[in-house]
């Protein structure tokens, strides 16, 4: 019995690392009015946010397995305190802080239109900061870190999201079929010169 | 004319014709007419508009008084006078701006006291601006009155366009996830009215509901300022009240000059009727036709034009007025203006209306503002009035052009 919750941990923790690798990709490749991988817009932006509301939800499957296992000896503290756990301090510290960062991403995403677009996207930078320390924990407090296995799913996650950032950053990104992407507005709204306002000041009489 | 703004007792209201009183555009004419601006606490002039039934004039038919209430309710709001008549058919409020730009400016001073305002815009076309900027120059108000120049465009005098653009931006609608009552100019509450509404507002602050409610019917009180186009001998504008027969409306800018085949009635968003001239000019008499008063528009379709090919034009219009920011719009409107185009050819193919009816419920309400409906109303109206016509074109025969002869 208390096999199956450290089972169910290891399981949930590397199909959140290839789910929050998925999120982090579309996320990368997504820009507002273009399609992404093949993707309409509309899809990328409803798989980037369904792969983590599953994400968030296998995490927690993660960490309450790994609170109900006697040989982790995780205490609540450690699920929200980082660097302070007994086992691994550092490793599963970076777990706590990925957990932390996540949460943060989600519960502002989910609060966007309270929030307003401009805090929103200042805390979604976050994102970059939680996937290398979420993956930081998955090498080096996993059961599973010394399996091929394990290192291949890692290696490849890593690649995988290099490689998105190469490309966002790169010359290419804003291009489709060669072209590059504008803000399309027609012309006559667009071109129209328009002269300065002119203010009137209130005067009493 | 100093010793005329003086003498403001003994002026009777007007009746018939409210707005539009003389070709004297001067605040010494404004004043002899109408009065001094009345000094009226705001929270009254609230429950005046509400009484008055007053509706937006800019097409919509909006009640005025729940947008001001709305945007009294938040902090700091702000105020914008919408001129900027972007409909080709309509140019009643470039014709108030020039002839009552006064009346409007007292509607803005009112309704920013009414909301608690201190800062007002007027967004008006360049060639109205040079009004507003000399009715501005002679007169002393208690707010901020900033004036911008509009884009001529169809889109630019739609609400959310107006606010981007009085805050420094593109002339373009945004999406309704935020109400421009709440989140419109500096992201403070907005209060955007039509320069004809601002108006008639002005006069029933001066002269109370009751007053408004003498013209138009229960439903739909007041007078509106109509432009009437097309066949007619003296095309213009003129004010009437709202449930007019249309043929009192079509005689006031001096009758039809030739057989009439349709009347397209609210402008360019709007719907083709039949000629006939009993039908009244509301909300209420126009329903059957699937149209609306919208901003008071009328256009006089002769029997010897094609219905067809005028619908095609003026969809063809409208594709190109896009904003091109949503692809069902972008997309969509030149597809369906150019099958519509197709349709009114000689000798096409049979099931071209059945696309123009796929790509309308393909458009509908997918866009950040009604310019796609609107078009398609335009184009389901055409389909409906002129479609026994689709049969003889299809059978390579148009009747208007044939003289409605065989």
């Amino acid at each position: 019995m208390t096999d199956a919750a450290w089972y169910a941990a290891r399981g949930a923790g590397v199909v959140s690392l290839a789910l929050l690798t998925i999120v982090m990709v579309l996320g990368i490749g997504s820009r507002s009015g273009r399609p992404v991988f093949g993707l309409p817009r509309f899809g990328a932006s409803l798989v980037h946010r369904n792969a983590s509301l599953i994400a968030v939800v296998l995490i927690a499957i993660h960490v309450l397995s790994l609170l109900a296992d006697p040989y982790a000896q995780l205490r609540l503290v450690d699920v929200i305190v980082p660097f302070d756990a007994a086992y691994r301090t550092a490793w599963v510290g970076f777990g706590t802080a990925a957990l932390d960062l996540i949460v943060a991403l989600v519960v502002t995403s989910l609060l966007r239109r309270r929030i307003g677009q401009r805090a929103w996207r200042a805390i979604h930078w976050l994102a970059y900061a939680a996937w290398p320390v979420a993956w930081l924990h998955g090498i080096g407090a996993g059961t599973d870190r010394s399996s091929g296995w394990y290192l291949a799913v890692a290696v490849i996650s890593v690649i995988v999201v290099v490689a998105a950032v190469v490309w966002r950053c790169s010359d290419t990104f804003g291009t489709v079929g060669g072209r590059r992407m504008e803000r399309r507005v027609n012309d006559a709204i667009a071109a129209a010169q328009r002269p300065p306002p002119t203010t009137y000041p209130g005067r009493t009489r | 004319m100093t010793a005329l703004s003086d003498t403001t007792v003994a002026i009777a209201p007007p009746t018939h014709q409210r707005l539009l009183i003389g070709d004297d555009a001067s605040i010494a004419a404004h004043t002899w007419r109408y009065g001094p601006l009345p000094q009226v606490p705001g929270d009254l002039i609230q429950r005046m508009v509400k009484d008055a039934g007053l509706t937006g004039r800019g097409g919509a038919g909006f009640p005025t008084y729940r947008k001001v209430e709305a945007v009294a309710a938040g902090r700091d709001p702000v105020v914008v006078a919408n001129g900027a008549e972007g409909e080709p058919a309509s140019s009643k409020d470039r014709v108030l701006l020039r002839y009552g730009p006064h009346l409007v400016l007292d509607g803005l001073v009112l309704a920013a006291r009414a909301v608690g305002a201190a800062e007002t815009h007027v967004y008006v076309p360049v060639e109205a601006a040079a009004d507003v900027h000399a009715a501005l120059a002679d007169r002393r108000d208690p707010i901020t009155i900033t004036v911008h120049v509009a884009t001529d465009a169809f889109i630019a005098g739609e609400e959310s366009a107006v606010v981007s653009a009085v805050n420094g931006g593109l002339p373009a609608p945004r999406d309704k996830i935020v109400r421009v009552v709440d989140q419109g100019v500096g992201g403070r509450p907005t209060l955007v009215q039509n320069v004809e509404t601002l108006a008639h507002l002005a006069l029933i602050v001066r002269y109370g509901p009751d007053w408004f409610r003498t013209q138009g019917t229960t439903a739909e009180p007041g007078t509106f300022l109509a432009t009437v186009s097309g066949v007619v001998a003296d095309p213009g504008v003129c004010e009437m009240p709202y449930g007019v027969r249309i043929g009192d409306l079509i005689d006031a800018t001096g009758g039809a000059t030739e057989p009439v085949q349709a009347l397209l009635v609210g402008g360019y968003h709007g719907g083709w009727i039949p000629p006939d001239p009993d039908i009244a000019f509301s909300r209420a008499g126009l329903e059957r036709y699937g149209a609306t008063p919208g901003a008071g528009i009328v256009f006089v379709l002769a029997a010897d034009e094609c219905g067809l090919a005028t619908t095609a034009h003026l969809l063809g219009y409208l594709a190109g007025q896009t904003a091109g920011q949503c692809g069902p719009c972008f997309n969509g409107l030149p597809r369906m203006a150019d099958t519509f185009a197709s349709l009114a050819e000689l000798g096409t193919p049979p099931s071209l209306a059945g696309e123009v009816e796929r790509l309308a419920r393909l458009v509908t309400g997918r866009g950040a503002c009604k310019h796609p409906d609107g078009t398609v109303r335009l184009a389901r109206s055409g389909l409906g009035m002129f479609g026994s016509e689709i049969a003889a074109h299809r059978a390579g025969w148009c009747t208007a052009r044939s003289g409605g002869r065989r």
